[in-house]
């Protein structure tokens, strides 16, 4: 079992998979990346990503029906798992704790 | 839009993702490039889409997507990785053994290596010409009724044209030819060897032209072109191209320009040469004679024939233009010339190694050394893969247990098999690497010691040589000790009862040999020195120790044989007269011929009986035979001060006159009426004049030419017979002889060169070929004793092992340490007998075949048997006798402490 560290690359994955729901597959994430970070990320990334997510318990993946385009081909449709939502919460939860204690003096708003 | 659903992207790029991407992950993967690809020729231009389509399934390329063959995942692969682990291991555990093994194949390895180098270079003459197969040699045959053979691969000058012109299948014609040419102008004019050759050479052969001219190096009668060390020569590090040469030619002087520089001719090609000029300069080279005789010899001609000719088809077609070109009718009589002036036609690749066909200028090797050594290097290797073996047997009884247990775990034989099968391999790569680094750090020496020039590179060839032969190795000595594993009765074993082991009997053959390729090896070594010696040490019926011989010029080289030789005595009286005034010169004498030299002038005519006979024909000054030491026999040498012998004297040689037939020869006639004035007076004894692989041949020794020279027929010369002058030098310093005959020569000959020989030096010059397989085979022979030690010594170490217990008894019992050492030396002693015994008939009618190549040849005698067989005998006894002394000595309560 790898270890379930989450990189910065796969969190934004694991999100984008989330945020997706039900319709989340190679392309679609990769778009949707690019969309919202504006980050170019080629698609093969992407897969290793979603693979990883998939080996260590954060998402699960099943193969979707025919499709009319890409000749036909299934796509691979992934979704959250509990423990990757719980891996996000973690993260989330952990970001906000750290960003509260940033005083407010340091913005030299006040 | 509308087309949009036509264009599809790259067909290969697509074929490619098929090809390596795991089938799980294909349909997405390729789904999803798909897509990027629909959805980018809606947006952008279709080349930048298929671009980018294949950056996306270059970028998929990744270990975690690639296919793992099924067969490569299989169970084969773990096995072989486990396999290793295991043979990895046990090497581990056993260091002394695996030490052992290694080191033996390695050196065997080393051996065969080095071996092989001098056979390949032999085998490969002049093999790397692209166009090796169409190349032959012609040679010429001339047969006579009465029973003389002329067969000559040095040819007519004009066999090549006429070829040419004559059969279709010629393609083109190369003559080879080689001069001795003064270099240079005015001081310093250095003597070196000239060729001749076609202009067409450098496009027929494949020596690479290193500067100048590629396309037509020899285009100008005026081209000269150089190898590269002659252009070092000449020229230093300067650019040669241009520059000018002079040479000398015939009697005059001629300027021709550097056009190329050529590489040297490579280790492995028979052609020798530094300088080349056209043969279209051959009005300068050759007398008319030359150029339309059909009967003279002068260079060597070689043809390219066409794609798909035999050659040997090309007979008709050789006989046709011989019945149109040649009137033999002068020579023949009045019968078919055709069938007495044959030519024929021999394989470039083929020379180097056919002493069927008479050498020309291209150096012919001795096929049979090549073929011993070979078969020594072999063996040699073989007798290493049996130490392997012959080891793994005799520790097969330890490992009983593992193989028990494996069978019991479900190990088919096969699997035990490839198991024990890695471990060889295991061994004989590591083996090969020791092997290689040792050939790399000994190739020196061995060039050194075996008077060779040979190179070693890791090439292309040579490593998958190389790895074929590692493989075989690691085959050879591991699968007898894997089928005997492998065969171990289970419920015998796991039981704790005795394993059969199978190889006992054959671990004892292999010993046995082991032990008789030692004894030959190092009885036939011996032998070889003893045959040396004694070509070295024999008798030759003169004494030539420091005897210094010192080859003259003729004044021209155009002028009558007899004047030339005549130039040359006189130039030989100045140098004598320059010399003497020396005390540390004694002896002087000059001849046309000196020992250690091959070629002597051969003479043939026709006695008055018809029949047809040949001399050798030595010419000298009154001094020559007194400066040698030659016995008289009967009758007296030439007396300077009486003019009848100077212009009318022969001598003979014992031989001469038996194979002439002559009774008290002195005052009679050689057996011919075409002989001018002459009158025998002397005869001496027989001496070797030759090497000793001939016998001694009839010897006609002159004074004066004239009248011998009329009444021969032919006349047959190998060696230069422009006199040479020879004296005796009292003096130890060799440095000092070069000075003072330098001193003397300069002030007479500052135009030529100078060079002297020592006889005894020449001399043994005759034997470097057997001199070298010598060498070779004494390096084969330590080696292989080598071999055989690390065998011996892992078996003693295991024999004392095993019975380390009985041994420990025995002595607990009384067994005094003499008793014991005398049973385990007894382990090998039949072995050794057997093996000494068997090696002397081998050795005897091996050796004395090769003896039968000489015509003076030693006794193999006793001696060299008794002394190969105490050698092998210390050795044997040396390697147990440690081992076996330590254990005979150790503490008992040691042996028997631990049950």
């Amino acid at each position: 079992m790898k270890g379930t560290y989450l990189g910065e690359f796969e969190e934004l994955v694991l999100l984008t998979v989330g945020a997706l729901y039900p319709e989340a597959y190679g392309v679609a994430v990769m778009d949707e990346i690019k969309q919202e970070t504006g980050r170019k990320v080629n698609i093969s990334a992407v897969h290793s990503a979603m693979r990883r997510l998939d080996e260590k318990g954060f998402v699960k993946s099943e193969m979707g029906g025919a499709t009319n385009e890409r000749g036909g081909r299934r796509k691979r449709y992934f979704e959250l798992t509990a423990f990757g939502k719980k891996a996000l919460d973690d993260a989330q939860s952990f970001r906000m704790k750290l960003y509260n204690r940033i005083p407010d003096i340091s913005f030299g708003t006040s | 839009m509308s087309n949009r659903r036509n264009i599809s992207p790259p067909k290969w790029a697509d074929r490619f993702l098929e090809l390596y991407c795991k089938t799980e992950f294909l349909e997405e993967i390729q789904g999803d490039v798909h897509e990027l690809f629909e959805a980018r020729i809606a947006k952008q231009n279709r080349s930048m889409a298929k671009v980018k389509f294949v950056w996306d399934v270059l970028r998929f390329l990744k270990w975690s997507n690639i296919k793992k063959s099924k067969r490569l995942n299989s169970n084969v692969i773990t096995m072989t990785r486990n396999n290793l682990k295991v043979a990895a291991r046990v090497l581990w555990r056993q260091k002394a053994n695996a030490a052992l093994n290694i080191s033996g194949i390695a050196v065997g390895l080393t051996c065969f290596i080095l071996i092989s180098l001098y056979v390949k270079q032999e085998v490969s003459y002049d093999g790397f010409h692209q166009k090796k197969d169409r190349i032959y040699r012609a040679w010429v045959k001339e047969v006579y009724d009465d029973g003389r053979v002329f067969f000559n691969t040095t040819t007519p000058l004009p066999l090549g044209y006429r070829l040419e012109e004559n059969i279709p299948e010629v393609e083109e014609f190369i003559l080879f030819d080689s001069r001795e040419t003064l270099v240079g102008r005015g001081d310093n004019r250095v003597k070196d060897e000239l060729n001749i050759v076609s202009a067409n050479f450098f496009k027929v052969f494949d020596f690479e032209v290193l500067k100048g001219n590629r396309a037509n190096p020899l285009d100008e009668l005026s081209s000269v072109v150089l190898s590269d060390t002659y252009s070092q020569k000449y020229f230093g590090d300067a650019n040669p191209i241009g520059e000018m040469l002079s040479l000398q030619v015939g009697g005059a002087i001629h300027d021709f320009i550097v056009t190329a520089v050529v590489e040297d001719p490579p280790l492995n090609s028979g052609f020798s040469y530094t300088m080349l000029v056209s043969l279209e300069n051959r009005p300068l080279f050759y007398s008319d004679g030359m150029m339309k005789g059909w009967f003279n010899i002068g260079p060597e001609t070689y043809v390219l024939l066409k794609e798909g000719t035999n050659a040997d088809g090309l007979k008709p077609k050789t006989e046709a233009m011989v019945k149109s070109l040649i009137d033999g009718s002068g020579v023949f009589g009045d019968v078919p010339v055709e069938e007495h002036y044959l030519i024929g036609f021999q394989p470039l690749t083929d020379i180097h190694l056919n002493a069927d066909v008479p050498g020309g200028r291209y150096p012919v090797g001795n096929p049979q050394y090549v073929y011993i050594l070979g078969a020594i290097s072999l063996l040699i290797l073989v007798i290493a893969c049996m130490n392997y073996a012959t080891l793994s047997i005799g520790q097969s009884l330890k490992r009983a247990k593992e193989v028990g247990v494996r069978k019991v775990a479900g190990a088919h034989p096969i699997n035990l098999v490839s198991q024990y099968l890695t471990e060889s391999m295991l061994i004989a790569f590591l083996a090969t690497i020791l092997g290689v680094l040792l050939t790399i750090v000994a190739l020196p020496v061995f060039n050194e010691l075996a008077q060779v020039n040979l190179a070693f590179e890791l090439s292309a060839d040579n490593v998958i040589y190389i790895i074929l032969v590692t493989s075989f190795i690691g085959f050879l000595s591991g699968i007898y000790p894997a089928l005997i594993l492998s065969r171990f009765n289970v419920s015998s074993i796991l039981r704790g009862g005795i394993v059969q082991s199978g190889g006992r009997w054959v671990r004892k053959a292999a010993i046995t040999f082991q032990l008789l390729l030692t004894v030959f090896l190092i009885s036939s070594t011996l032998i070889m020195r003893k045959q040396l010696n004694y070509l070295q040490s024999s008798d030759l019926g003169y004494s030539y120790d420091a005897m210094i011989s010192v080859p003259l010029y003729a004044d021209s080289h155009r002028g009558k044989v007899s004047e030339e030789i005549g130039t040359a005595f006189k130039n030989a009286d100045m140098l004598k007269n320059e010399l003497s005034k020396n005390t540390a010169f004694s002896d002087f004498g000059s001849g046309s011929h000196v020992f250690g030299s091959e070629g002597w002038v051969r003479l043939g005519f026709d006695a008055n009986t018809g029949n047809y006979l040949q001399f050798r024909f030595l010419i000298v000054d009154p001094y020559y035979l007194d400066a040698f030491d030659i016995d008289l026999v009967e009758g007296e040498k030439f007396d300077p001060a009486l003019d009848i012998h100077k212009s009318q004297g022969v001598i003979l040689n014992e031989t001469a006159v038996a194979y002439f037939g002559l009774e008290n020869p002195i005052g009679k006639k050689l057996p011919s009426d075409k002989f001018g004035e002459h009158q025998i007076i002397g005869v001496v004894k027989d001496f070797n004049f030759e090497s000793l692989r001939e016998e001694i041949s009839p010897l006609v020794i002159v004074q004066n030419v004239l009248p011998i020279f009329q009444g021969i027929s032919d006349f047959n010369s190998g060696d230069s017979f422009i006199p040479k002058l020879v004296f005796r030098y009292q003096g130890s310093n060799l440095s000092e002889v070069s000075d003072l005959i330098d001193k003397s020569w300069s002030g007479l000959f500052p135009n030529e060169k100078l060079n002297f020989y020592f006889v005894e030096q020449s001399l043994q010059n005759q034997y470097e070929d057997e001199a070298r397989v010598n060498q070779i085979v004494s390096i084969a022979t330590l080696l292989s004793i080598v071999i055989a030690s690390f065998g011996l010594l892992g078996l003693t170490i295991l024999m004392v092992n095993s019975k380390i217990k009985e041994i420990g008894v025995r002595k607990v019992l009384g067994a005094s340490s003499r008793s014991i050492l005398q049973i385990l030396l007894g382990q090998f002693s039949i072995q050794l007998i057997i093996a000494i015994c068997l090696s002397i008939p081998i050795t005897w009618y091996l050796m004395s075949s090769w003896l039968d190549d000489f015509a003076f040849r030693t006794d193999i005698g006793v001696d060299p048997f008794i002394f190969s067989a105490v050698i092998t005998l210390s050795i044997v006894l040396t390697v147990i006798g440690f081992h076996a002394f330590k254990a005979a000595r150790s503490n008992p309560i040691r042996a028997l402490r631990i049950e």
